[in-house]
C-alpha cells in the first residue's frame, strides 16, 4: 500500500460520483494505471453503485396518476373559480 | 401568468405544471417508499409534494433544475410530516466503519478467488438492498438514496436537504459503509459468505 492508495482511498467516491476537479481525476486515474490493488476496489465500488441504483425502482399504483391529476386540477379551480 | 424574478429570469407557469411535474412521479414515489417505508404514506407524501409544489410553482425559475426543486419539496414534506415519529439517528449510532467495508470484509473470506466479491453482487437481490437501504439512519439514508438511487451531484443534494456540501459528503461516506455492512450480514445471514473468514 503506497502513499498513492491512500490518496485513491480517500477520493474513491468522489471519483466514482464524478465529483473530482480535472486534475485530481487525472492523478488518481494515473494511480489507477499502474496499481491492480486499487482498481480491484475502485470496480467493485461503481459495480456496487451501479446495483444499488437498479435495485431502488418501486412501480407506483397506477391510479396514483389519476389522483395527482385530480389535485392538481382541483387546486386550479379553486384559482380560477 | 408569467413573472420574472430580480434577475430577469421567467418563472415558471401554473398552466404547465401538470405537464412539466408529473413525469417524476415514478421516482418521486421511489423516494417516498425508501423515506417511509411503506406505500400508503409514500403516496401521501408525493401527493402533498405535488400540491405544495403546484401553490409554489410561480416562485419556480423556469429552466432549471426541476427535479431538484421537486425533490427538496418532497424532502422537507416528508421531515416534516414525520419529524415527531422520527428518532433522532446519532453520529455514534453508525460507530466508525474501515473504508472499502464490503470489498476488504469479502476479499479475507474469499481466499484466491478473484471474482467472489462480484459473485456476491450477483446474488444479492433487490429486496436485500431495498431494507439495507431503509434500515439507516435517516441522516444517512437520504444521502445515499439521492447520490447512488436518483444519481443527484453533491451540490443538488445540499440544496434539497438544506445542508453544506460538507456535511452531505461526510454523511456519504459513512452512509455508504454502514449500507455495505448491512449487506454484509445479508450475505452472513445467506450462507454466501464464510462468517468466520477473517476479522474485523
Amino acid at each position: 500500500m503506497s502513499q498513492g492508495c491512500g490518496h485513491a482511498v480517500d477520493y474513491l467516491y468522489q471519483y466514482i460520483d464524478d465529483e473530482l476537479t480535472w486534475s485530481r481525476r487525472v492523478r488518481i486515474r494515473w494511480h489507477l494505471q499502474r496499481c491492480p490493488a486499487c482498481v480491484g476496489a475502485y470496480g467493485f465500488e461503481s459495480r456496487l453503485k451501479t446495483v444499488i441504483q437498479r435495485c431502488g425502482c418501486d412501480e407506483p399504483p397506477p391510479e396514483l396518476y389519476d389522483r395527482l391529476r385530480t389535485l392538481i386540477r382541483e387546486e386550479a379551480a379553486r384559482d380560477n373559480p | 401568468m408569467r413573472g420574472r424574478t430580480n434577475r430577469g429570469a421567467l418563472l415558471a407557469d401554473r398552466a404547465t405544471f401538470e405537464e412539466d411535474a408529473l413525469q417524476f412521479a415514478p421516482q418521486l414515489y421511489t423516494a417516498a417508499m425508501r423515506m417511509t417505508r411503506n406505500p400508503s404514506d409514500a403516496e401521501d407524501v408525493v401527493q402533498e409534494t405535488y400540491l405544495r409544489a403546484y401553490r409554489a410553482y410561480d416562485t419556480f425559475t423556469a429552466g432549471t433544475n426541476l427535479k431538484a426543486w421537486l425533490y427538496r419539496i418532497l424532502t422537507n414534506t416528508y421531515i416534516n410530516r414525520y419529524r415527531q415519529a422520527q428518532r433522532r439517528p446519532s453520529e455514534v449510532e453508525l460507530g466508525e466503519l474501515q473504508d472499502l467495508y464490503l470489498y476488504r470484509r469479502l476479499g479475507e473470506g474469499s481466499g484466491a478467488s478473484v471474482s467472489a466479491e462480484d459473485e456476491v453482487l450477483e446474488l444479492l437481490v433487490d429486496t436485500d438492498i431495498r431494507t439495507a437501504l431503509e434500515e439507516l439512519p435517516e441522516h444517512f439514508r437520504l444521502p445515499v438514496l439521492l447520490a447512488d438511487v436518483e444519481g443527484f451531484h453533491y451540490k443538488e443534494i445540499a440544496e434539497i436537504m438544506d445542508i453544506p456540501i460538507g456535511t452531505v459528503m461526510s454523511r456519504l461516506h459513512r452512509g455508504r459503509k454502514a449500507l455495505q455492512q448491512k449487506l454484509w450480514k445479508v450475505a452472513e445471514e445467506r450462507g454466501m459468505v464464510d462468517p468466520n473468514a477473517g476479522s474485523r
